[in-house]
Parts: C-alpha cells; structure tokens; sequence
C-alpha cells in the first residue's frame, strides 16, 4: 500500500522514522514529503524522498536551531520565563510555518500528490501541515504525537482533562496538587486556549486558502487515530479516548553492540562503571562559564562519564571525562557497567532510560523537558537540577545521590519492569494501527459523537439550563399558588389589617 | 502464581471460563469459590474449586430467574429502575446474600487466607468478588461487560458525558435530540438517587462482612484492570481510563466443524440455507400465544430455521422450523449457508452475530440487551423487535428484510472485518492483564490522582468559588471606589437636589 509521510523535522522524527522503517519492511511503498533544507530527515534506502522548496537556507536553519538551544542557558527573570520561553520557541516555530506555507503553496508537489492515489498519510500534528495536507488529499490519516503545548491531543481529541487532577504542559505539577497549585492549573488551563490561538490560528488561514473554504484546524483532526508515545509508568493516568494508542518506550528496542571505542571506554571504567551524559541532539553548544562548571562537577566523581557535546572542549575538563561528537545512548545506557545518566530529559531520553532502568539526574531545558523531570522525580527515579542555578556542588551531589543512594536505582528498575512488561511491542501495535488506517480507510467507528457537539451541548449547559428553567418555573408557580391560597385563607385577617392601617393612618 | 476466582453464575460465567481455563493451562495455581447451589459454575473445571453452602435452592434461584425473564414477554419494564426494583428484585437479592454464606463459612475463609493469593479475578455482578478483594487486601481484576449504575464513574473514575454517551437501558445512540439528551441526563439523576437503594443489601452485607461501613465506591476504586467485553464496533466510542482493557467478541472462537445432526440439517436446506434462532441460555419458555406467533412467522420464510427452545412445542410449528434442546451457536453462524440470526441481543450472541458476520433480527428482552439491539440497528446490521407487540407479520418482514436487502449483509460484513482486524487475541489480552496483575501485585501506577479528590474537588468547584469570590469582591471594591469617586466630585449637585426634593415634599 501507498503511504505519505509527512513528518516534523527534529528529534520527533527520530521515533517516526523507525515505524516508516518498519513499514517499508512489510513491503508497503512509502514517499515522505522533505523540505529541502533539513536537518534529519535525510535519504535512506526505506523510502523515496519527495523534496518541495522553502524559503530559507541550511544557515539560517542551522542558526535558528542554535539560538533556539542557546537561549535556554540564559538568565532571566522567572516572571518573564514564559513569555521568553514563548518567543524563543516562536524562533523555531516561525520556520516550521513558513515551510507549511511554501509547500501548500507549491501547486506542482500538490498536484504530484494528487496524482499519487496514496491509501492514507501518516503525520506528526505539532505542526498541523500534515493534517491541512490529509484534507486536501482527502486521506485518512494516522497521527504520531507526544504532546505540544496545549495538550493538543486531548483537546483535539476529546478526551477529558479535569483540570483537579491532570496537570497542565510547563506547570511543573504531579497529579496530586495543593489548592494554589489546582488553582494555577486552572488558569493555565485557560491560557492554553490562547496558546493555541497563537500558534495554529496562522494555519487556519492558508488552510483555507488551500481548501476554498472556511476552516476550522480542530475538525480536520476528527477522523484520525492519534499515536501517542505515552506509557502511564512515566505519564500520570489520565481519561483517554478509544482512537489513541499509547507507544512510548517504542524507542527502546533491543540493544546493538557497542563499538570498539565505546567498548574500550566501558571497560577501562573498572568498578566504578560509567555515566552517560547527553543533553539530545537539538542542544549543541553551553556557555563556557557553565561547560566549566559542569566539567568541574564531573571531575569529582569516580565514574568515567561520557559526554556527548560538540561545543568547545571546557578548559578545565577532567581526566575522568570523556567528550564525544556522538554516542550510542540505548546501547551504553543497557550496558550493565552505566550507573547514572545525565539528560536534557527529553522524551526519548526518559523512556531509554526507563527501559534500561538507568537513574537519572536532569537538567531539563525546554517543551516537555520540565514536565518529564518532574514525572520522573515523582516516582524517585532521578533529580531535577535547574540549568540556570546549578553549581558544580549540586551536580555533583546529584550525581552521588542517585548512584549511591540504592533507592533511586530500585525505583527506575521497578518502573522498568512496568514499562516493559506489555502484551505486545510498541513498534509492532504503531504498525499494526498504520497499516489499520491503510486496509480499513480510516477508523470511523472510533470518533466520538463529542465532535458534533458545540461546547454548550457538550457540557450539557443548555439541558441544564432546560431542567433548571422548569424547576424554577414550578417552584414559581408553587410559590404563587401558596401565596394565593394564604391570601385566601387569611384574606380576612389581611383586609382587616389593611383597612385598621388606613384607619390610624 | 496463585489465582482466586470468584465468578457470576449463568451466561456470564461463559467467556469468564475461557479465560480462568487458559490460566489454568498456563500453569497458574487457580482456586475458584463458587456456591454449592449454580446453574453453569465450577462444571469441567480442571483446577481445585471450593464451595460454600447457601440457604436457597437451585430450584428457588429458577423460579426467581423464570419470574424474570418471563414478565419480560408481558408487561415492559422500560428503565432500569423498574427492572431492577421490579421483576429483578428476588434475583438480585438472591444474588446479594451469596457473599454472607461465604463468609459464614470460616473453614473456607480461613483456608483462603492461607493460600495468599496474588490477585482475585471476580465478576463485579453478584458484588461478592469485591467484597473479597478488599477483606483479604488482594490486587483485583474486573472481568464485565458493564457495571450498573453509575459505577464505571465513580468505580473507575471515568468520565462520562451525558451529552454524548447514552446511559445504559436509555436505548439512545452517541447521536441525540435535544429532547434525548435531557432524559438522558434525567436517568443519570434516577440512577444516582435510586442505585443505592437498589444496592443497599449489597452495601448492607460488605459493611457487615468488612466490619465497616463502605460505599459501593470503596469497593471499586482498589480495582487494578478492568477487563471490559466492549470492542468499539458495537460499543460508541467515549473516553475511558488507562486501566481498562477491552476485550469484546473474547469469545469469537475459530469454528469447529457441526457434528452430523446440525451438518443434516443445513445440507438439506437448500440454497436458501439456515436461519438461527435462540434466545440464550437462560430464556427457557415462552408463553404460548407468543410462541405460536412467531413459530407462525418462521413457517413462511423458505429458509430452515433451527430454534434452540426447550419449552413446550408450538402446535403450529411449520415443517421448516427444527425445535432443538442446544445448538453449537458459534459454528452454526460462521457456516456460510446462515443467512440471518435471530437473538435476544445479550452480548455474546451479538458478538458472535458480528465475529460471524451475520445479520441479525433482535428481540430484546432484559439488561443490556436493548442498549445491544439500539447498537446493531444503528449501524444498520439489524432490526429490532419489540417482544411484547410484535405481530407474526413484524417477525416475518423482519427476516425477509435482513435476509433480502443486501445493505444487511455489507454492513455486518464491514463490522466484522473492523471487529476482527485486531493487533492481539482479546483471549490473550485478557490473561497477559490477569498475569500482569498477579506480576506486579496490582497496577498502582494505572490509578488515576482523581480517587483521592473528593467531588467538588473533582470539578474544580473550589478553585472556581475561590476565582468568583475574588472577581467580585474586586468588582466590589472597583464599584466602591467609583461611587465614592463620583460622590466627591457631583458631591454638590447630589445634595442639591436632595435639597429641592425635600422642598417639593
């Protein structure tokens, strides 16, 4: 069968492209749709590669990318943290737009599309240009999602979040919350619409330039089955819709060997055994005052750490610390000799980490970043540090917590054995629900009524409003006939009182 | 590892069965506590099964059950209040008193104690498997189709909108009127005010038995995996938690070939072939003038008709109808010369109609299955009759009607290949959760944060209180403010005419 990928450049295709891999295994014909200026999503032997031209240039890509990653070492007043947070994600977020733009403005890759009679489009919805696309081309459509602000899943999705006891995306919170905390949640809750206003409301535009009609982005999400690397070992359970199917860990596949090198560097550890050290592959550079500190940090623990960075090598580096340009992170953190991991906490990074039950110090930087280390926090499997605050001592007291206090170790292999204990492979089922939309057209059978419901019918507000307006109305006319009744009872009495009145009047 | 089960007597105990015996095959040490005094329990069981003695006999629990289904066919019960309170009381309360002999009986309650089981897997029907789970602090696993009552909520804390998901025995799709969705919302008020009246002798001996007083929400909420018998072919799509797993049409088995009375009959059907018709195995008889009706109906359609019916023979029974004490319903569906199935709706049956892919003529008669019939005529694999009015006429254009117009047979066709297109064997779902389960002593981290909120606490009915206390008392203050504002700087006129009033006086 014939599928269209169009996927979301960064680190979300890191997972994607293992299904797309998966599925170009099972001899299905796949086209993902690249804009030529890039950073991962390079040719492979899995799939053909449709190219559409974009405005910008690799160095302004490449640019954005690092001012995006830099920014977040900065310091700054917590206050204005969100709004800054806002912008610098705009850095990245503006690009992705204007490449949405480019390509549903290229009417010759949209009428090669056309031609193409794909069977369905497989897409991530951070950036809804896939689901403008599926639309267009009137595909079912697949989607392959972690969470973007807003919650877009549930909210697009239908499921319910109470906001008492699900937390809100940058909140920091669990789901067991203090009043303040549900209160802030509340607000967030709130803010999020406008979140979304800011974000999508650009796309509803050129939707509709595309579609000749008036588009509203959340009913063109209706019809799809929602992919989502969740596993409630590591996210808090939630309500949940039928047409979601929960893959995380789908990144946690069986381990490689290790190279020579990083075998040799395993093996010289001794018994101390290694750390793993790597902030993902969108951050590649650290203020040299905190390279230094950070390195200072790694030098006094008895570990070898490995560590991933591509910036300027810190003056101060230790013996004991090794710098990469690139490690193998599922297969050192499954190695028995890796006793800590160091991660920006980025999604991925967490669920190789529970996988191979490693505890974790944090240093989240962005998104989902400080959600993911709070989780992980909660369940006393790592410590949370804060980039911006951090000293040397804190890492490396962090560092010594979660290596010799035995009860971190504990918790992340429980989690382990939860997260992959489960009847049947993440990798497999994300297949299994592609190929599913492919044979079947679709999943209607799964859509909620909820998506043909205005928000007042949705929460009953105007049944409410009818009962309550009855009861009100009875009670009323009870009320009435009572006061009727009494006046006619004691009618006597009154007029008599009343004309005693005139009299002394 | 070491397994109690603790079952529902009657239809139930069918798929319940399936599962329990792939346990049992799988090596798992099972104890299954059944009443001394059932109908379909503990037959064949290949695994140690304890009785306990019970203070009625078989013979009370048929008159009950016959009293039952027989009002059935005279005077409705339209909603689950008179069902329940009505013909189903003496059952119920039957039922109910099952878990008092068990615990009357010490030997069996010590010898329970003693095993130390890892989890319990119960049937929540007779209420008695919880009651068990929490006296002896086991992890559980729910096996159901449903829960009464609006248990599945506050159970499981799932949410569940009136607006769009219909209440059971409301008979309302996800799609509905305005005027539905206000009687909907009226039945989920009944059931909140009635339930616990319905439940009260339940609630009455757990209280007892457990020596404090519990709700039924206590009872629910330490359940670890409900394992639901809904696919979502037949079942409308609504939000539902993490730790349900569903596992609808457990029992659409592979065929097994008809044993040669049954292969007689549908070889000598002909090429109009077969139509099936049972209404299950706990609908024994059928008073006279009915049956006469529809034996009537049967005599002119020109398919055969195999009529699984124990009561006495109808005098007109036509040569096409065959009355049989049993049939192999499974394999008699899935042989391709069945051209129509006529079923009560109970849930197996229907799953097996759609497993089988073969249009249905419905005659609801209790519990759920009218919720079933409202399902499968909606999606157009069926039509429903009414028992209690239909006509010999009604039950003949029926079965012409599904056996004729071919939108039928493509619409069940479709259900079927949704229904069967399935990443895992429910079979296998459900025994991997009761394993998992029994693993992992219970599945704490698929409990949602909201069982430990209380209801206003749920709905944020304190953080919204608090946000309008503070809105108003600043509009308050803002309103203060400028009256004051405005006293002083029209202080003058105000007076003024204060002045001029007095004077006109």
């Amino acid at each position: 069968d014939k599928l269209l990928v169009v996927p979301q450049d960064g680190s979300h295709w890191l997972s994607m492209k293992e299904i797309v891999e998966h599925l170009s295994e099972r001899g299905h014909d796949i086209m993902v749709l690249v804009p030529e200026v890039n950073l991962l999503l390079g040719e492979s032997k899995y799939y053909r590669r449709k190219i559409f031209s974009v405005t910008y240039s690799l160095e302004e890509l490449q640019t954005r990318f690092r001012t995006f990653g830099n920014n977040h070492f900065l310091p700054g007043a917590s206050l204005m943290g969100p709004l800054r947070e806002y912008r610098n994600n705009m850095i990245v977020v503006d690009m992705f737009f204007s490449n949405c733009q480019s390509l549903l403005k290229d009417s010759a890759t949209l009428s090669f599309l056309r031609e193409n009679k794909f069977d369905a489009l497989f897409t991530d919805p951070a950036m809804p240009c896939g689901v403008i696309l599926a639309e267009y081309l009137n595909l079912p459509s697949v989607y392959l999602f972690r969470g973007f602000p807003c919650s877009l899943e549930h909210m697009l999705g239908q499921s319910p979040s109470p906001v008492s006891y699900v937390p809100r995306f940058y909140t920091k919170f669990s789901d067991h919350m203090t009043f303040p905390q549900r209160l802030a949640n509340f607000i967030v809750n709130i803010l999020e619409n406008y979140l979304y206003y800011c974000l999508y409301s650009k796309y509803e535009i050129i939707a509709s330039d595309l579609l000749k009609r008036d588009v509203s982005l959340p009913s063109l999400h209706q019809n799809s089955l929602w992919l989502l690397r969740y596993d409630f070992v590591f996210e808090y359970p939630r309500p949940v819709m039928p047409n979601m199917i929960f893959l995380g860990g789908i990144n946690c596949k069986k381990k490689g060997k290790l190279t020579q090198e990083f075998e040799a560097y395993v093996n010289a550890s001794g018994e101390h055994g290694i750390v793993v050290f790597s902030l993902g592959s969108m951050v590649s550079e650290i203020p040299e005052k905190k390279a230094m500190e950070i390195a200072e940090a790694l030098g006094r623990i008895p570990q070898t750490v490995l560590w991933r960075y591509t910036g300027t090598r810190p003056s101060n580096l230790a013996k004991n610390t090794i710098l990469v340009k690139w490690l193998p992170q599922n297969d050192l953190l499954g190695h028995p000799k890796t006793r800590a991991f160091i991660t920006h906490s980025g999604s991925h990074g967490i669920y190789e980490g529970i996988c191979n039950g490693v505890p974790m110090v944090m240093m989240p930087l962005f998104g989902d970043q400080m959600d993911n280390a709070k989780r992980m926090e909660t369940r006393g499997a790592g410590v949370t540090l804060n980039v911006l605050e951090m000293t040397a001592d804190d890492l490396e007291n962090a560092l010594k917590t979660v290596i010799n206090n035995k009860s971190y170790k504990e918790n992340i292999m429980r989690l382990s054995s939860l997260h992959k204990d489960r009847p049947i492979e993440p990798l497999d089922l994300a297949v299994f629900w592609v190929e599913y939309v492919m044979r079947h057209k679709g999943a209607p059978h799964l859509r909620p009524a909820a998506h043909d419901l205005t928000w007042y019918q949705y929460h009953s507000l105007d049944v409410i409003g009818f009962l309550l307006a009855i009861v009100l109305t009875v009670v009323f006319i009870v009320f009435k006939c009572c006061a009727y009744g009494c006046r006619k009872c004691f009618g006597g009495k009154g007029r008599v009182k009343k004309s005693h009145k005139s009299k002394t009047h | 590892g070491r397994l109690l089960v603790v079952p529902m007597d009657g239809s139930h105990w069918f798929t319940m069965q399936m599962v329990v015996e792939k346990l049992i095959h799988r090596g798992h040490e099972v104890v299954v506590v059944i009443p001394e005094v059932s109908w379909q329990l503990g037959k064949s069981l290949n695994c140690t099964v304890k009785t306990y003695s019970i203070s009625h006999t078989l013979e009370d629990l048929d008159r009950e059950f016959k009293y039952l289904s027989y009002t059935q066919w005279k005077t409705p019960e339209h909603s689950i209040r008179s069902f329940l309170t009505g013909s189903a009381r003496g059952f119920f309360e039957l039922t109910f008193s099952h878990c008092r002999s068990l615990f009357n009986d010490k030997k069996l309650v010590e010898y329970l104690k003693q095993r130390f089981f890892d989890a319990v897997f119960l049937d929540p029907f007779d209420v008695c498997g919880l009651i068990v789970a929490k006296y002896f602090s086991l992890p559980s696993v729910i096996f159901a189709r449903g829960v009464f009552c609006d248990y599945l909520e506050e159970g499981a804390q799932c949410p569940s909108l009136p607006s769009y998901v219909p209440r059971l025995f409301s008979k309302y799709t996800d799609t509905m009127t305005f005027k539905e969705r206000v009687w909907n919302h009226l039945i989920y008020i009944e059931e909140h005010a009635f339930c616990s009246y319905f439940l009260r002798t339940a609630v009455e001996v757990a209280s007892e038995i457990l020596q404090t007083p519990v709700t039924m929400t206590d009872l629910f909420s330490p359940v670890s995996i409900w394992l639901l018998r809904t696919d979502f072919v037949l079942e409308f799509p609504r939000p539902v938690m993490p730790n349900m797993v569903f596992i609808g049409g457990i029992n659409c088995l592979q065929k097994k070939s008809l044993s040669k009375e049954f292969e007689a009959y549908v070889n000598a059907s002909g090429e109009h072939g077969i139509v099936v018709f049972s209404l299950g195995s706990m609908v024994s008889e059928i008073p006279e003038k009915k049956a006469m009706e529809i034996a009537e109906a049967l005599g002119r359609i020109p398919q055969t008709v195999l009529w699984r019916y124990t009561g006495t023979r109808p005098s007109n029974l036509a040569k096409n109808t065959i009355l049989v004490k049993w049939l192999p319903q499974n394999d008699l569906l899935g042989h391709p010369k069945t051209r129509a199935f006529i079923t009560h709706s109970g849930s197996h049956g229907i799953y097996e109609g759609i497993c089988n892919g073969v249009p249905m003529v419905m005659m609801p008669l209790f519990g759920d299955q009218m919720d079933n019939a409202k399902r499968m005529e909606t999606r157009g694999a069926g039509v429903t009759l009414n028992v209690l009015e239909m006509t010999a006429d009604d039950l003949e254009n029926a079965l012409k009607t599904v056996i004729n117009n071919k939108s039928y047979k493509e619409n069940i066709m479709r259900l079927s290949s949704l229904h069967k297109d399935r990443p895992i064997e429910p079979l296998d779902l459900a025994v991997f959760w009761v394993e998992y389960v029994m693993r992992h002593k219970g599945a704490p981290h698929l409990r949602p944060a909201a069982h430990d909120l209380t209801w206003y606490q749920y709905h944020s009915l304190d953080v919204i209180g608090f946000l309008l206390a503070i809105v108003l008392t600043v509009v308050f203050i803002v309103f203060k403010c400028c009256a004051y504002g405005c006293r002083k700087c029209f202080g003058g006129k105000g007076r003024v005419k204060k002045s001029h009033k007095s004077k006109t006086h």
